[in-house]
């Protein structure tokens, strides 16, 4: 009697596990006939935190439009998390067909992972959806006077700005930061002058007061009263005013110019079958139409038209500067995010200090 | 928890006696207050903000409710697991003696210093794309990492101890020898365990499978990393919070907690309960 | 933690729990073998072999770097702070849940059972939601005292206390209520204050479930990670504990690093756990 008891009980425990795997789709549908053939067709776009709200107005948008064009169903799964942790959710095998991150370093993984096996590059925008700037928010009225990136290293001020470690959006902070800095565009740090630069981001970094996981749980923070100013996306801080937040933004005068790239992934499209819809899905978001919701939801376009069409809302900065500036993510990152690196060194200080 | 004790001996009832009491008491009630009671508070308030029909209106969202069945699933097939080799193995450590013993005793706590990052970190070294266990993964077409099998390994890790922490001094107090005498008079392992044994446990038992089920629930670092919160594929209820936080939506984050809260406390609540009403 | 019938474990003699048993011994515990093999042995050799990938030296390096030494040591002394205060007003919450009666104690007793039932993410968030710097209490603190608590090692021992407040308070509060009295009021009749008998009789009685109850909340407190990313501030080398330091080397992809910390944390919960368990032991053979 007893045995039967615990023999229905194992055959329960594995129901149950069957159950859950298949509840949960354990692998997407399998590649079979080519799309077109099959009645709909499943797509998962791997993205970072910040352009949710705008994907979440362009998926529907496309599946209306590629249902009317090929009568195919589209069912779209979408994962936001922080860029770098996206990029290598997909190397450790979250199979999205597309990935769209914050930087250019977190799609190069996944190439180098052998996922992406054509030139993602070869696109009249060099493979960015979309871009961004960093840029300061300020609380309404800027009481503390706010006015460029030498306002940060004033005794009292209280920063925030996400952890390079586990975030995107925070590297491109520190290096708009040090690009200003070093360019000449900060007040007494003399042009070219790695030295004063560093001292001038030692800083500012002890006046960060928190160092969120990632760009948006940073604004958030922000949100909720903390800190006067934050170093963050322009898009963060649409994004969230059109949402009804209550803070304004300061353009320094020079800083960088965030490129969100965008790649289909080939050895996932392929064994899914989804190759045709997901190329579509990426043309679709250089199209005019998706450019122009992009600008909607704070981000800076890159289809020319668009991008003058929407100048009154994205004002030129007088100095832009790219990933270029330092040799790209491949020298970057390294020399300024390595245990060693400048950014390291930037924090040991100030906490020797202190 | 009711103090039954009668005093033997009429206690001295000096004017101090009475006011220690009371600052002791309150010292307590001010602490909890401040601890616990207050940021359940601000989270009913967040949650009840806009009424409890917005309440209502966000967790019934299909992807909001998906997301807590996935949760209930995970929990449940943990809470089975732990039930029946937890149990086997309290009885493995109390009643056997084999070398190692205490060693594998120490053991035991080990899920709870780890930092549920590193368990996912693990999962994924073992069963990711490049992990140990990869080309065995493919041979079966099984998939483990970003799926739930996954999300279950990283929940049934983190809540291993409960089930035979509370198991194990509860066998050691009841004595084997009523073990023995059920063998001399021929009862087999299987009834003496079932009627011998476990009535007695039944209770520790009941605790560590409610123990169990509520650390479960409230699983997010380690199912974080190895499912990636793929909404409507491997999002729990807490990685739906997470997200609702991010997405600012508060009411349904709040409200999400609050569920879970609520509900492994009415469970813990039921079972005192149902325990006392025994006796 | 409800040990029913702790109190008794150091009468039990230890021959007892020792004689063979005649059935299945090898078959049950093959089982029991397998199923720790499998959800406990593996994955933690799984981290050894990653964090020892350079070694013993390799280890050492990893874990002697500023950040990552600060970080184990910020998180070792708050969560000893956070042992003495919970420990102290653990058995204090106990004693007076068994000892004394005032209105609502049932739902209050209920009440102590939540931190478990919290997923420690909303835990962080409402602290901060509390007590971060916007609010009046924790501006105040700021400006009249100085006094930084969220975004800081205090907003640490903060977010552990309340995770770990139910450990001391459920393994004291039955050990407690099972207590002879007889001995007290014993005390009392000769004379002794309340403090005394506190202090001479109950107390040690209560060593078994009061160190096992801080050495969980320790043990808990190492390894926590989402209420402390957003209550600590996160600061290297200021308020960055293990665990998120961990996260950020598992992010930036330093998987020795990751690894080597983990071992740490791991070797040090472990350590103290065998530790008070042979404590324990010992202590029984010496009423023996």
């Amino acid at each position: 009697m007893i045995k039967k008891f615990v023999v229905s009980l194992m055959v329960l425990i594995v129901l149950s596990v069957v159950a859950a795997c298949a509840q949960s789709g354990g692998n997407p549908g399998p590649a079979g006939d080519s799309g077109s053939a099959r009645s709909s067709v499943n797509l998962i776009l791997g993205a970072y935190t910040t352009p949710r709200e705008a994907y979440g107005q362009l998926i529907p948008l496309f599946e209306g439009q590629w249902k009317q064009k090929t009568g195919q169903d589209i069912s779209f799964e979408a994962s936001y998390l922080g860029s770098g942790a996206q990029s290598r959710a997909i190397v450790e095998g979250f199979e999205a067909d597309i990935a769209a991150l914050s930087l250019e370093a977190d799609i190069t993984r996944i190439e180098q992972a052998s996922l992406i096996t054509h030139d993602w590059k070869d696109t009249p925008t060099k493979g960015m959806v979309s871009t961004s700037i960093v840029v300061l928010g300020v609380r309404p009225g800027n009481p503390k006077e706010i006015r460029d990136w030498a306002d940060l290293a004033r005794p009292g001020i209280e920063i925030l700005t996400p952890n390079p470690r586990t975030s995107g959006g925070a590297m491109w902070n520190i290096l708009a930061l040090y690009g200003a800095a070093r360019r000449g565009y900060v007040e007494g740090v003399p042009a070219g002058d790695e030295a004063a630069a560093q001292a001038f981001l030692e800083a500012v970094l002890s006046n960060v007061t928190v160092m969120d996981k990632g760009a948006r749980e940073s604004i958030t923070n922000y949100e909720q009263g903390v800190g006067d100013v934050i170093i963050t996306y322009e898009n963060e801080i649409l994004v969230g005013q059109k949402g009804g937040q209550d803070y304004g933004y300061i353009i320094p005068r020079s800083t960088i110019l965030i490129e969100n790239p965008i790649a289909v992934i080939d050895s996932h499209v392929d064994k899914h079958g989804s190759r045709e819809a997901a190329e579509a899905f990426v043309d679709f978001l250089l199209s005019e139409e998706a450019q122009a919701i992009f600008a909607e939801f704070g981000l800076r376009s890159v289809d020319p038209e668009v991008a003058q069409a929407t100048a009154d809302r994205y004002p030129a900065v007088e100095d832009l500067f790219t990933i270029d500036e330092f040799g790209g993510w491949t020298e970057a990152t390294p020399k300024f995010f390595g245990d060693d690196g400048i950014f390291s060194q930037a924090i040991a200080n100030v906490q020797r200090g202190s | 928890m009711k103090n039954v004790a009668i005093p033997v001996v009429s206690r001295p009832a000096f004017q101090y006696d009475i006011w220690r009491r009371r600052l002791l008491i309150l010292i307590v009630v001010a602490y909890v207050g401040f601890l616990i009671i207050a940021p359940l508070a601000a989270l009913s308030a967040g949650a009840f903000r806009e009424g409890l029909g917005a309440m209502i209106a966000v967790l019934a969202q299909p992807d909001v409710l998906a997301s807590f069945w996935r949760t209930l699933l995970i929990s449940l097939i943990t809470v089975i697991v732990h039930g029946v080799f937890g149990t086997i193995t309290a009885w493995v450590l109390v009643r056997h003696h084999f070398p190692g013993r205490s060693f594998i005793n120490g053991l035991i706590d080990m899920p709870f210093a780890v930092s549920p990052v590193v368990v996912g970190y693990i999962l994924l070294l073992l069963f990711g794309r490049n992990g140990i266990l990869a080309p065995l993964l493919t041979f079966f077409d099984i998939k483990v990492a970003f799926a739930m099998p996954g999300m279950i390994l990283a929940t049934l890790f983190v809540t291993l101890p409960f089930m035979v922490r509370e198991l194990i001094p509860v066998l050691k107090a009841f004595g084997v020898r009523q073990e023995q005498a059920a063998a001399t008079m021929g009862a087999n392992g299987w009834q003496t365990f079932w009627l011998v044994t476990f009535p007695a446990l039944r209770w520790g038992f009941i605790y560590g499978l409610i123990l169990t089920f509520a650390r479960a629930l409230g699983e997010f670092g380690a199912v974080l990393v190895i499912g990636g919160g793929v909404q409507g594929r491997t999002e729990t209820a807490t990685l739906y919070i997470f997200r609702a936080l991010d997405e600012r939506q508060y009411i349904g984050a709040y409200s999400a907690a609050l569920v879970l809260g609520l509900f492994s406390l009415i469970l813990v609540i039921g079972t005192d309960l149902l325990r006392r009403k025994e006796k | 933690m409800t040990t029913i019938l702790g109190s008794f474990s150091h009468k039990i003699d230890r021959r007892e729990n020792r004689q063979e048993l005649p059935w299945g011994r090898w078959g049950i515990r093959s089982i029991a073998l397998t199923y720790l093999s499998l959800m406990l042995i593996i994955p933690l050799l799984v981290i050894f072999k990653d964090g020892l990938q350079g070694g013993l030296a390799g280890l050492w390096r990893a874990i002697s770097l500023p950040v990552a030494w600060h970080a184990l040591v910020l998180t070792l002394w708050t969560a000893a702070v956070m042992v003495v205060v919970n420990t102290f007003m653990g058995v204090l919450t106990a004693y007076v849940l068994v000892r004394y009666e005032f209105p609502a104690k049932s739902l209050f007793n209920a009440i102590i059972d939540l931190p478990l039932a919290i997923p420690t993410l909303v835990t962080g968030v409402m602290l901060v939601v509390l007590y971060g710097p916007q609010q009046a209490l924790g501006a105040w603190l700021v400006r009249e005292w100085g006094l930084r608590i969220i975004f800081a090692p205090p907003g640490i021992i903060l977010a552990l206390l309340f995770i770990t407040f139910p450990f001391v308070v459920r393994t004291v509060q039955p050990v407690l209520l099972s207590l002879d009295r007889v001995q007290e009021d014993a005390a009392a009749t000769l004379g002794a204050g309340a403090w005394t008998i506190f202090r001479r009789i109950t107390l040690p009685a209560l060593i078994l479930p009061v160190t096992s109850g801080a050495l969980l909340s320790f043990a808990r407190a190492i390894g926590e990670f989402g209420s402390i990313i957003i209550v600590a501030g996160n600061i290297p080398l200021y308020s960055q504990t293990a665990a998120v330091y961990v996260f950020g080397e598992v992010e930036s992809e330093n998987r020795v690093g990751a690894s080597a910390m983990s071992i740490v944390m791991l070797a040090i919960a472990f350590v103290l756990i065998l530790s008070v368990d042979w404590l324990q032991r010992y202590r029984q053979k010496g009423r023996q």
